[in-house]
């Protein structure tokens, strides 16, 4: 009888023949892609028409997966159907794939887990990944690594597959990263430390009990989460007991890693090649199509695998065309290099189709240019278009003459124009019919509800006469607030197609300069109380106090103004602007003088020249002021005489010197700055130009301004004696 | 030019006075040659000519003595300027001041080294020259360090009277770039002791480092010459390994630091490094956005990755050096390359002497006066040494020692894995295990000692038994002055064994 025991164990542990299972989770679980995902899931939304969940199955399928469980929530019954439809459903396929209809109450990747472990789905070590992984890596090679190390350690439990490349992957998103510490020979992960880019990750922690146990530990900044975990069955339970899970990442990984009582451990798999990626916004979504296009993911690419079976034909360039012979094209359009055209799409004369997908059926007009877009099924698009890196769902017309600016979602059935002009990063979808409102989820439906309040901002003719569309608020921070985590609004824009965030994105040594500058004013009061050292705190205490120099200050500047520049372009509301500018300010840690620089100096600039007289110039300062004025006392702090002298400078500095009475009086009409402020301002000798050093033309100009200045006061004076005269007439006559 | 070295006593109580001779530690002997010849001869075999060893006034006699006469120092090639600084009995001095001190006596980039690091047989000096001078000219690095594996004893090897072994470091380094990042000190434990805190700008511009707790610091820095400059900008820093290092190491980094510093720290780069960084700038491999100024560079950064299709979709040329690298490099000695040592602390003494030991193998003195010394039934193991004029007689059995000159071991005495120095007298029966006895100690007849240490000139009482103990002279009245030196030198020795002592500092010829 011995023996018995022995082998069955060995069957349980070496059984090469077990099924291989894997769960998708084919929800995204947050509303980056909206509205482009109101109407379908976004795992069936098409990248290079095929859709996302295609991918993942045909990655899987490379993977040698006999069983997937593909876990859906949103529109489940579309997903059904699309799993039905696949190739992978037809008989012989060797794959058996079973959707699994989640509770519209499973809000996070952790609930869809528990869902998984009270079904009892998976028997034995799985794969878990995502419904929107596009993936060449032999991720049996992993399944069987993970194998091969649960026989001489049951503790290890999951095995994450990472991907080697740069921090500067244009699939590694900024907005949401990690570092990972693995142990240099096992690579067990050790810690995992979640990078945001908003509010961002400046320190890395790690804990120092890590070296206690593994002396040597590498620190990894150069990998891609793909979400690919080779999972034991444990894990699915194991999120059972800890309810509070949420995040595979941040809350399982995080918290089986630092537990002191679980005595698990979870390994990375580090691939060093192949291809894998999730589409998990926007910007990834830009991201993976150009690495189909320029064939990163071998095999899987479109005129060899494509996971929807239509067969293209890849000509130099990269450029693919529907195999058929459907396609159209015009003799004199052009085709840039990375682009894919779907069967029977029609392209017209003159028109450029560059590094873009076109799906299936639609028609391009005349001299449109569509560049680094996104066009779905079905899509019409008139003449004289100009699209730019955006996402347009099936179904839509945009009528001729448009102009659809980087950063666009437009949802399905959407029609604009003729002449929409559509600003950047708009999210743009039909409005809302009664019936579809019904069997929309509940979320959806507080979205619109949104929408139909600040529909009357639409009508003014952005989206074009004929339009049945509506255009979705832009988020604000402060409605955002409760956001927290990777899905705050400022981390999201990380995450935005067309968005390089340039504005929040401050360069790492930026951020850390400030962080330095603390360091090293920690350092000079050191010195301080370092006797000996007096001569070093001498030569030290300037370039600590807070003025930063020439290349950082033009950097903030610059920033400044492009901030403020969206903000008069899309038209922010003052305390929108507001945020922003303060947010800046934290990030680039400078003086509040500083910001009220940048402000007034935008201000101002933002002022036309006219030429037809003072009454129009004074009605364009007017114009100006009232609408941004207020701003300059919204940024943090309000020093009105600093506004008057920073705006002295900025005149003498520019070609609008004429302007600075006007400018002033504007400010005084608005009650940004008071009579005893300009007289404060008027008494300081600087602004007479004394002890400024600047050349001689400046100085001169600052006397004008102050000039300037000196009879605006002799006006008061005036003013007050009108008055005092009149009081005193009055008392002469009694 | 130059060449320091600064001797603090840190091996307690060996280096402790004995009566109003100093001990150097500069002149402590391992397997019978001073710990400085180790380095001296290092710095000879690289070709460095010009030495300035700096010592606390105390030393400076016995050493420029060594150095002068006869039997000292083998290396006749170079040239030593011994310098003297003054020390205080209440604070240890740390290389930062002395380097600040002796800053007029450096002219040209240079090599700060302790008197106490025993280097692998087979790295030579010159390994890190020349690292140094490819990296300061191909990128314009300012200073390479150097650290070893960091032996650790295993548990009970050493007795803990002796003095607790200073925790290792852990620093983070870049294995591609040789580049150190990174090195933990007591005020970031004081700070944070629960975390590691790294800055995310170092992660993101060294993506794949390592950080590891197994290797300890030589002490040994390559600098360049503008280093000395910031070092005077910095007047409160001591330490060169506790602060002036993980500072420099973030120079490179953190931004604002390197604008304050960076003028500072990269002004002789150019100069020396011209004719290759024009030739670099040429070449085809790098990016063209590499002698851009750093606000376009940012700005072809903030270009989006995603629209450059053609390239690699990895954005090889986002980390593209701009002007002077600054960081400090770093050469890491692996754990087989050989026996590396500082030798700060008593066991690392004990250490250093057996790996000597076990390479030599003993023979009976050919000289015959000193043959006559050892008596032919005296028991003495290949694997010890004995000195020149050291009597040894009959029955005595030596093994695994190492034993000074002018010493006489009585009769019947037991010497077993021992250091016993110049001078020490040994009465008949006496039993050492494990024991380091200091110049002139004096054992009486059958005593018992086991793992102990004494201080120069202790005095061990006949048939006294005596294990795991440091044995200090406790004469109050007759060295209440010695009593202070060596409180304060304890206090070194717990504080910042790794600041220890002697730093020796040579400059390297361009």
């Amino acid at each position: 009888m011995p023996p018995k025991p022995a082998t069955t164990k060995e069957n349980l542990i070496g059984d090469d023949d077990e099924v291989l299972q894997a769960v998708i989770l084919a929800d995204s679980f947050n509303k980056r892609f909206k509205p482009l995902t109101t109407q379908k899931p976004r795992c069936l939304l098409p990248i290079c028409n095929a859709p996302l969940l295609d991918w993942t199955l045909e990655s899987l399928a490379l993977a040698g997966v006999q069983e997937i469980f593909v876990i859906c929530r949103s529109h489940p019954e579309q997903v059904k159907a699309a799993i039905k439809q696949s190739k992978w459903s037809k008989p012989g396929s060797g794959i058996k794939i079973v959707p699994i209809m989640t509770a519209k109450e499973t809000f996070s990747p952790g609930d869809a887990l528990r869902d998984v472990y009270t079904r009892g789905l998976v028997t034995s070590d799985f794969v878990l990944v995502m419904g929107d992984l596009v993936s060449n890596i032999r991720i049996d090679e992993v399944v069987r690594a993970h194998k091969e190390r649960r026989k001489t350690n049951k503790d290890a439990i999951m095995t994450m597959v990472v991907k080697e490349s740069s921090p500067y992957h244009r699939t590694r998103s900024k907005g949401d990263s990690a570092v990972f510490v693995l142990d240099s020979e096992t690579s067990e992960c050790l810690h995992y430390e979640p990078v945001m880019g908003h509010p961002r990750t400046n320190v890395a922690h790690i804990p120092r009990e890590i070296l206690a146990e593994h002396p040597n530990v590498e620190i990894r900044n150069d990998l891609i989460d793909c979400s690919i975990d080779v999972c034991s069955v444990e894990v699915p339970s194991l999120f059972q007991d800890n309810f509070d899970y949420l995040d595979i990442r941040r809350d399982f990984v995080h918290g089986i890693l630092t537990s002191d009582l679980l005595m698990k451990s979870i390994h990375c798999y580090v691939a060093k090649d192949g291809y894998a990626a999730r589409v998990q916004d926007t910007r990834s979504y830009d991201a993976v199509s150009k690495d189909i296009l320029s064939r990163w993911t071998f095999p899987l690419v479109p005129d060899d695998h494509h996971p929807s079976d239509q067969a293209y034909e890849l000509r130099r360039g990269n450029k693919y065309l529907a195999k058929d012979h459907t396609v159209s094209l015009a003799r004199t359009c052009k085709i840039g290099n990375n682009s894919l055209i779907g069967a029977s799409s029609q392209i017209s004369d003159g028109v450029q189709v560059l590094s873009s997908v076109v799906g299936r059926n639609c028609t391009i007009g005349p001299r449109t240019v569509v560049s680094d877009a996104y066009i779905f099924d079905g899509t019409t698009i008139g003449a004289d278009c100009v699209i730019t890196r955006s996402i347009i769902g099936a179904g839509v017309s945009v009528k001729d003459n448009s102009v659809v600016e980087r950063g666009c979602l437009i949802g399905d059935g959407v029609v604009i124009g003729p002449d929409a002009k559509i600003i950047p990063f708009s999210r743009i979808s039909k409005a809302p019919d009664e019936d579809e409102e019904s069997d929309d989820d509940e979320e959806s439906d507080s979205d619109l509800e949104e929408l139909e309040e600040d529909e009357e901002n639409n009508v003014a003719g952005k989206l074009g006469v004929g339009s049945n569309a509506i255009l979705w608020p832009k988020a604000a921070p402060q409605e955002d607030e409760d956001e927290e985590g990777v899905d705050n609004f400022e981390n999201l824009r990380f995450m935005r197609i067309g968005d390089d965030a340039s504005d929040i994105d401050i360069s790492d040594a930026g951020t850390v300069s400030s962080d330095g500058s603390d360091e090293s004013s920690d350092e000079d009061s050191d010195a301080d109380t370092d006797a000996e050292s007096a001569a070093t705190t001498a030569a030290s205490m300037p370039s600590g106090t807070p003025i930063p120099t020439t290349p950082f200050d033009a950097e903030f500047r610059n920033e400044v103004n492009q901030s403020l520049e969206r903000a008069f372009a899309e038209g922010h509301s003052v305390d929108n602007a507001a945020v922003e500018l303060k947010t800046l300010r934290m990030a680039s840690n400078v003086s509040l003088s500083r910001v009220r620089e940048g402000v007034v100096a935008a201000i101002v600039d933002r002022i036309k020249l006219v030429n037809t007289g003072p009454a129009a110039q004074r009605a364009e300062i007017a114009a100006v002021v009232n609408r941004w004025g207020e701003l300059i006392n919204k940024i943090g702090g309000v020093d009105a005489v600093e506004t008057i002298t920073v705006l002295q400078t900025h005149c003498a500095q520019s070609e609008r010197l004429p302007l600075f009475g006007q400018v002033l009086a504007a400010l005084y009409q608005d009650d940004i700055v008071e009579e005893d402020d300009i007289r404060a301002w008027h008494r300081l000798p600087a602004s007479q130009g004394e002890g400024v050093n600047g050349s001689v033309e400046e100085v001169t100009n600052l006397k004008k301004c102050w000039a300037v200045g000196a009879r605006m006061i002799q006006q008061f004076d005036e003013q007050a004696s009108d008055e005092e005269d009149e009081g005193s007439s009055e008392e002469e006559s009694d | 030019m130059n060449f320091m070295l600064n001797v603090l006593p840190s091996l307690v109580p060996l280096t402790s006075n004995d009566g109003d001779e100093a001990c150097p530690k500069a002149l402590l002997p391992i397997a019978n040659k001073p710990v400085i010849d180790y380095t001296l001869s290092w710095l000879d075999k690289s070709g460095i000519k010009d030495v300035l060893l700096i010592c606390p006034s105390s030393h400076r006699a016995a050493i420029s003595h060594y150095l002068h006469s006869d039997s000292g120092a083998p290396s006749t090639s170079l040239s030593i300027d011994v310098q003297a600084f003054d020390e205080s009995p209440e604070s240890a001095v740390g290389a930062c001041t002395l380097l600040r001190q002796f800053s007029s006596r450096i002219t040209t980039d240079f090599v700060l080294l302790p008197c106490d690091f025993i280097p692998p047989p087979n790295l030579t000096l010159c390994t890190l020259l020349d690292k140094f001078r490819t990296d300061s000219v191909a990128d314009g690095a300012i200073a390479t360090s150097c650290w070893f594996t960091a032996t650790r004893p295993e548990k009970g090897a050493v007795p803990e009277e002796w003095g607790v072994l200073s925790p290792p470091t852990s620093i983070v380094w870049d294995k591609a770039s040789n580049t150190l990042l990174y090195v933990d000190t007591p005020d970031d434990v004081d700070r944070n002791g629960e975390d590691f805190e790294l800055r995310m700008s170092m992660l993101s511009r060294y993506p794949r480092t390592t950080m590891s707790l197994s290797y300890q610091d030589s002490h040994v820095y390559v600098c360049k010459h503008s280093v000395l400059d910031a070092l005077q900008q910095k007047g409160h820093f001591d330490s060169f390994k506790e602060e002036f290092l993980p500072w420099l190491c973030k120079v490179q980094y953190q931004r604002t630091k390197r604008e304050k510093y960076g003028q500072v720290l990269s002004t002789i780069t150019n100069n020396s490094g011209s004719s290759q960084s024009i030739a670099l700038r040429h070449s085809t491999l790098k990016a063209k956005e590499r002698n851009a100024s750093r606000p376009q560079r940012k700005a072809a950064q903030a270009v989006d990755p995603v629209q450059d299709t053609t390239n690699s979709p990895v954005d090889s040329d986002a980390e593209e050096e701009e002007q002077a690298s600054l960081r400090v490099g770093v050469v890491v000695i692996p754990s087989d390359a050989g026996f590396t040592a500082r030798v700060n602390t008593l066991p690392a003494y004990l250490e250093a002497n057996r790996h000597f030991l076990s390479q030599t193998s003993y023979s009976l003195p050919t000289d015959p006066v000193n043959r006559a010394l050892i008596d032919p039934k005296a028991q003495i193991s290949a694997d010890s040494m004995v000195a020149a004029s050291t009597k040894v007689e009959e029955r005595t059995n030596i093994k695994k020692s190492v034993i000074g000159k002018h010493c006489v071991i009585s009769r019947n005495v037991k010497v077993v894995g021992c250091v016993i120095l110049d001078h020490c007298i040994i009465a008949e029966g006496a039993k050492l295990e494990g024991c380091i006895l200091g110049k002139n100690t004096k054992v009486g007849a059958k005593a018992e000692l086991t793992r102990c240490v004494t201080q120069a000139g202790y005095e061990v009482d006949a048939g006294e038994t005596v294990k795991n103990e440091k044995l200090e002279i406790s004469d109050w009245t007759a060295a209440s002055q010695e009593e202070s030196t060596e409180d304060g030198s304890e206090g070194d020795s717990e504080e910042g064994s790794e600041e220890d002592g002697s730093e020796e500092q040579s400059s390297e010829e361009d």
